[in-house]
């Protein structure tokens, strides 16, 4: 999937949302980019310390292309790297890939269903693809 | 436990970058779910600290437990910033010490160490939250019917979210904040307004092919009622 001949990193940021699937589901897919699909061209920050204004985060955000996953509407992995100078390539909403598979149990906060693991597939090859596409910073 | 208590929140760091912020997070739902579930909610971090209304007075009102994955302490920190001191900050390195190394990120990954490491800090949280129960910290007793079991502050069913299908009344967890949300995308309130209601509500509710119509006449209702407030 990872293409050589790119050396731009992207920064992948999941919401994380601690209360429902939809965050894990974000999380889950963010991790399945870093280190399954693009080990060394993705990498993720923790967003509760970009929130909370670190200056290395904030200097990061600003300095690579950003790639967010939310999973409620309130958007604030979106919001927030936007709020922290960042330069948004794509902001994903997990529900649109859960849309997809309407009707289905996608599992817990805590732990995924089949569902809940195929949607974060489709989410993180989503991300791959956008991140393989050059970004302007 | 006797007497029941006011709820106590508890608030994990986001911490994806380290296989510490999982584990805080995975410990925190089991409390959640398994240990304490009549007597905590959970509190999003990044929603709290973006300025989320709702969430800073609930940790202003009642007992707020921070667990943090790293020295950084974002959870225990950004709380105090905007709701004053928490009741107890754990660390989950300072819990686990080295056994910390073994864990994983994902927990399409997680081993027995991450389970061992789940449970460890989940009993550590639940005793935390025994400790504010018996010392009475956790607030004024209340009723037993307002505890419902494990629960998202921010997701919580509020009165809003009820709706009226086929006469009978259904509870839509963030409906307000999905009408909200579809308000604001311009979705107007008129006959055309079924089908991305529906489509959006059965992301956070499951709804029967059967009962399909019901709840589509149901989510017009009610969302001419919102937009027209």
């Amino acid at each position: 999937m990872g293409n050589n001949s790119r050396t731009q990193e992207v920064l992948v940021i999941p919401c994380s949302g601690v209360g429902k699937v939809h965050g894990l589901i974000s999380r889950e897919a963010v991790y399945h980019v870093t280190d399954d699909l693009l080990p060394g061209q993705a990498d993720t920050v923790c967003l509760a310390l970009l929130v909370s204004g670190d200056a290395q985060t904030k200097q990061e955000v600003q300095q690579k292309p950003c790639i967010t996953l939310d999973g409620c509407p309130k958007l604030c992995a979106l919001k927030n790297v936007e709020l922290s100078g960042g330069k948004i390539a794509k902001g994903i909403r997990v529900y649109d890939v859960m849309k997809r598979h309407r009707g289905e149990n996608f599992g817990t906060a805590t732990a995924l269903s089949e569902a809940g693991w195929t949607v974060v597939e489709e989410l993180a090859a989503e991300v791959a693809q956008v991140a393989e596409q050059p970004h302007s910073v | 436990m006797g007497q029941v208590f006011s709820k106590v929140g508890i608030i994990s760091c986001s911490g994806e970058e380290i296989a510490e912020g999982t584990v805080a997070r995975q410990a925190v739902r089991r409390v959640l779910e398994a240990l304490r579930p009549q007597q905590t909610v959970t509190l999003c971090l990044p929603l709290f600290l973006a300025g989320e209304e709702g969430e800073r007075r609930f940790a202003r009102e009642h007992p707020t437990i921070t667990v943090d994955g790293c020295s950084k302490l974002c959870a225990k920190r950004g709380t105090e910033q905007y709701s004053g001191q928490v009741s107890a900050s754990l660390v989950v390195g300072d819990i686990l010490g080295d056994r910390a190394k073994g864990c994983h990120r994902s927990i399409r990954n997680a081993d027995k160490a991450d389970e061992e490491a789940v449970w460890l800090v989940a009993e550590r949280i639940a005793s935390e939250v025994d400790a504010l129960a018996s010392s009475e910290v956790a607030g004024e007793a209340t009723d037993a019917s307002a505890n419902d079991g494990a629960c998202c502050a921010c997701g919580k069913p509020s009165q809003e979210g009820k709706l009226e299908v086929k006469g009978k009344p259904v509870i839509i967890a963030g409906l307000p904040m999905i009408f909200q949300h579809l308000q604001k995308k311009g979705l107007l309130p008129d006959g055309s307004c079924a089908d991305a209601l529906l489509e959006t509500v059965r992301i956070y509710h499951a709804i029967d092919a059967r009962e399909e119509a019901d709840y589509r006449d149901a989510l017009v209702a009610a969302y001419q009622a919102y937009c027209s407030r």
